[in-house]
């Protein structure tokens, strides 16, 4: 039988191990294909995982079955570029789903962003998050510092920040239809925002915005602490204009829990383009912790969107 | 009243309507790239200017290497500083938009290249969701591996790509021809109509068209971990300032 071999479905299979901490099996490994849509018989998940253990993309741990190397992980970042296009945030999507955070009862689950740093320079990350959340420029009050996840590092500790697709996940929760518009970088003058600087759109990238314009340094998030001039990262969102109500009323019950959203609701407001049915929400996005930390020089790993959490583990 | 923020396709379509840039006599306006570097680099930018045209990493071999109190185009280059002008990638686009060629300017990021072979885009940001340059975001982030690709043929380098209509196919030949004998380097590859190119999908009936991206060797510079500033679409100015790289 001639065999056509799949790089979408390569490529699916590295996927799939990147979102698990754990080694996992051919028999489980071909379960999960299917339910993401790939029907593979176990004997062609064997055939791709030798292909891919040759590639140098995955390895055996002894009889639990197979992990991620380093080669696979950026693999995972590189091949099909015209399907990740976009890929960002219906990565995202997955977790706002699934942030069901209720705001009358403060409970329920959050989607979160784990960062990874060195155990020395935790101390100095604090007192950045600190300042950035004291200045009101995040999307969350808190972060939570652990450090019994298996995907942290020998010698590094993790923190849990809030992330902004949790907004997203709770306004679908209300029935609100919300499109994640664009992230972007917000000028700041007197502690005032003043207007988007540069915009990025979701749907037409294949690499996350916020974390590109911190790496690429377009931020100025320490001035803005220092001297209340500075530029900043914030998030655009758009709803149909008859949602705008709930969605003010909602963001008012959240800010009793510590959220701190949105900047503004409106049309064509601080430079983003109107759209004439729909009304923009502006947000400062969770990303300015991490970006201060970066400014700060600390050696800082975020994965974003890294799992939904119960929102107790910051009260 | 603040206005909205101009994505890039709309300032592509603007330098499309102010360039006058002909290829077959050298003559007109060019949109250029302007980065300034420190004064006391020059010497070794030079060289790795030299090294990426060798390796086929320059959109043209024009450039201009201006000390410091220089003027281009009303913007002085300061004190203890020395600006490169390259010649952008985006003339293509405009020379296309020129000759009625339906034109559509996908997006730009970074190329994988295996033994001097363009493979792959490994990253993509559509010119119509961003208001900042995709290539020189993706420089200042440090994605780039153009000094690899310069010592041993692979590495990551900066690209761009537009499709054409197929019906156009003859014409948009002509101008690669004129671009080619005007000194430019950078077709990275010409996709056939209705398939994807490197890695990019195209619309029914069109093709795709793969450019390097004019900042390239500003990037390698970048990468020996000396400071560089890139600033791409800097703004238009006459082919006749330039010299050729093998002229420094």
């Amino acid at each position: 039988m001639s065999f056509i071999r799949s790089e979408r479905k390569c490529v699916e299979i590295l996927r799939i191990l990147k979102e698990h901490q754990e080694p996992i099996g051919a028999k489980r490994l071909s379960e999960l294909m299917s339910e993401h849509g790939f029907t593979l018989t176990d004997r062609a998940v064997q055939y791709y995982l030798s292909y891919l253990d040759e590639m140098g993309f995955t390895k055996k741990i002894g009889n639990h079955g197979r992990v991620l190397t380093s080669a696979g992980i950026a693999e995972t970042e590189r091949a099909l570029v015209d399907e990740r296009i976009g890929y960002v945030i219906s990565k995202l999507e997955r977790l706002a789903f699934k942030s069901n955070f209720n705001p009358e009862t403060g409970k329920g689950n959050v989607a979160y962003n784990l960062s990874c740093l060195p155990e020395s320079q935790v101390d100095d990350a604090i007192r950045a998050f600190d300042e950035v959340i004291n200045e009101k420029i995040s999307f969350f009050s808190s972060y939570k510092i652990i450090d019994d996840d298996p995907r942290i590092p020998e010698g590094q500790t993790g923190i849990i920040t809030v992330c902004n697709i949790t907004m997203d996940g709770i306004l679908q929760n209300h029935g609100i239809p919300i499109k994640m518009t664009f992230g972007g970088t917000m000028a700041v003058a007197d502690r005032k925002p003043t207007g988007f600087v540069n915009l990025i759109g979701y749907r037409g990238t294949t690499v996350d915005p916020l974390i590109l314009f911190i790496n690429a340094g377009h931020t100025s998030i320490d001035k803005v602490i220092k001297t209340g001039n500075g530029v900043v990262l914030a998030i655009v969102r758009e709803v149909p204009d008859a949602a705008v109500p709930t969605v003010n009323n909602i963001a008012d019950a959240m800010k009793e829990y510590g959220f701190m959203f949105p900047i503004a609701t409106g049309s064509g407001i601080y430079n983003v383009r109107a759209d004439p049915y729909r009304t923009s929400i502006i947000a400062y996005s969770g990303m300015n912790l991490i970006g201060h930390a970066v400014e700060k020089g600390l050696d800082i790993r975020t994965e974003l969107g890294a799992g939904n959490i119960p929102f107790s583990i910051f009260e | 009243m603040q206005r909205p923020l101009k994505f890039l396709n709309h300032k592509i379509e603007e330098n499309a309507l102010d360039m006058t840039y002909n290829p077959v006599e050298n003559t007109g306006s060019v949109i250029y790239n302007l980065s300034l570097i420190k004064s006391e680099d020059t010497e070794s930018a030079i060289k790795i200017f030299k090294d990426a045209y060798a390796t086929g990493l320059c959109v043209s071999d024009r450039v201009i290497f201006a000390p410091s109190g220089t003027k281009i185009e009303g913007f002085t280059i300061p004190e203890g500083y020395c600006g490169i002008c390259t010649l952008c990638s985006l003339i293509l686009d405009s020379l296309l938009y020129q000759k009625g060629i339906n034109v559509n300017p996908i997006g730009g990021g970074l190329v994988e290249v295996e033994k001097l072979i363009p493979r792959r885009f490994t990253a993509i940001i559509q010119y119509e969701y961003t208001t900042v340059d995709p290539i020189t975001v993706m420089i200042s982030q440090g994605s780039t591996s153009i000094g690899d690709v310069i010592e041993s043929g692979s590495g990551t380098i900066t690209g761009n790509i537009r499709e054409c209509h197929m019906e156009s196919e003859s014409a948009v030949f002509e101008v690669l021809d004129d671009l080619i004998a005007a000194g430019f380097t950078g077709v990275l590859d010409v996709g056939a109509p209705n398939t994807e190119l490197l890695g990019v999908p195209v619309n029914t009936n069109y093709q795709g068209i793969a450019m390097i991206g004019g900042t390239n060797p500003i990037a390698a510079f970048k990468e020996t971990g000396r400071w560089a500033e890139v600033q791409s679409m800097k703004g238009l100015m006459d082919i006749s300032n330039f010299s050729l790289i093998s002229d420094y």
